[in-house]
């Protein structure tokens, strides 16, 4: 079966962008492994979202999904494995074996939570480390826990954890903390947060379960560790635009180059709305203006 | 009869994207909330030796994330 369109993503942008295409009657699917994308991870309110003076990520994931499920788009919850265009038609495929095709492709997935690159990190992942706080944060009842980046992610990370952990470590690679100061005293406020600047990860360490992390105290070049039952990583996100090689040029930072005006790439119907392209302001209203200005393309190249 | 048991946090949407996908499919869950449930939450890490949701049991089977493919086979889903 050949859609109209196949929107690959569910944040912010991918979910606007199936409400719009919705409206335009375009025979759509959305490919999304879960609906959200980084607000999914997102532990404090959103108070910058138009309509409301503030509301969880959790809650406007929600009302996003189900206005475009009311309007009938279609959905497919798995992970994108290949996308590829010939003769004018894009091949999508999924991990569980699923083959789809569209005329167009609005490529909506966003960044991914940046990993840290040390021993450890993947033998542990669900065993201890994680990259989402809300869904697992509420397993480390009473636990030791350590935080890794120091920005406001991490701080935010830490004033949900405060609901949980018994003991907060926060890792920061810098000198000086890069939090916001709200967060940095909601977060300290339960007493339960030590921050400790200057650290550098070097590894984490465990049995089957997490049990500690190395870092080194860049103050005193020398390494010391630290006995936690999970790490929470927070250490940014990077663009996930993988799939994305040979079909669309990337900058430096594996951003997707993108026509401003229209979303669009180099290749002829497939637009990059959304933090998965190069433009500097990464905001949840800005993602889903422009997955409504991709669906608006994407039906002028139909027509 | 199949016997299905979803174990979940609160405000994590992969569990809901996952629950979803069951009652689509025909499968009425009640999510078992292990931030509360200590004795769920022992049991999922113990079967599991994982510590991260969502986790379904299908018939004595555990399955952790949402693999399409492997629920799809347990639960006779055609897909």
């Amino acid at each position: 079966m050949e859609y109209d369109l196949i929107i690959i993503g569910g944040g912010p942008a991918g979910m606007t962008a199936g409400i719009y295409s919705a409206r335009q009657k375009m025979k759509t699917l959305v490919i999304a492994k879960a609906f959200g994308g980084q607000m999914a991870n997102k532990s404090v309110d959103i108070e910058n979202y138009p309509g409301f003076e503030k509301i969880s990520g959790f809650e406007l994931i929600q009302k996003l999904e189900e206005q475009m499920r009311n309007k009938g788009v279609e959905v497919f919850n798995d992970e994108v494995v290949s996308l590829k265009k010939e003769n004018d038609v894009f091949s999508v495929s999924t991990k569980s074996g699923k083959l789809f095709q569209s005329k167009t492709v609005i490529f909506a997935t966003g960044a991914e939570p940046r990993k840290l690159s040390v021993p450890g990190e993947k033998e542990y992942v669900g065993r201890g480390v994680s990259y989402c706080t809300t869904c697992d944060g509420p397993l480390f009842n009473n636990k030791v826990v350590a935080i890794i980046g120091g920005g406001d992610a991490g701080f935010e990370a830490a004033i949900f954890l405060n609901n949980y952990a018994k003991k907060i470590y926060i890792l920061e690679y810098g000198e000086l903390i890069r939090a916001g100061k709200d967060n940095q005293d909601k977060a300290l406020s339960s007493g339960k947060v030590k921050i400790i600047t200057s650290a550098e990860l070097k590894e984490i360490k465990g049995e089957v379960f997490v049990k500690s992390i190395i870092y080194k105290d860049k103050k005193i070049n020398e390494e010391k560790s630290l006995e936690v039952d999970g790490v929470f990583v927070a250490a940014g996100y990077e663009p996930a635009t993988h799939l994305l090689e040979g079909l669309v040029d990337l900058n430096d930072k594996k951003e997707a180059i993108v026509n401003f005006e229209t979303l669009e790439t180099k290749t002829s119907g497939l637009f990059v709305p959304g933090d998965a392209n190069f433009g500097k302001v990464k905001q949840i209203v800005v993602a889903c203006g422009e997955g409504a200005t991709a669906v608006i393309h994407a039906y002028k190249y139909l027509n | 009869m199949n016997k299905v048991r979803l174990f979940s946090t609160p405000i994590c949407p992969y569990c809901m994207t996952l629950k979803r996908f069951l009652e689509e499919n025909g499968f009425e869950v009640e999510p078992i909330d292990v931030s509360s449930n200590e004795e769920a939450q022992k049991e999922m890490v113990e079967k599991t030796q994982q510590t991260t949701v969502p986790v379904l049991e299908i018939n004595g089977n555990w399955v952790v994330g949402f693999d399409r493919k492997k629920i799809c086979e347990l639960l006779n889903i055609s897909d």
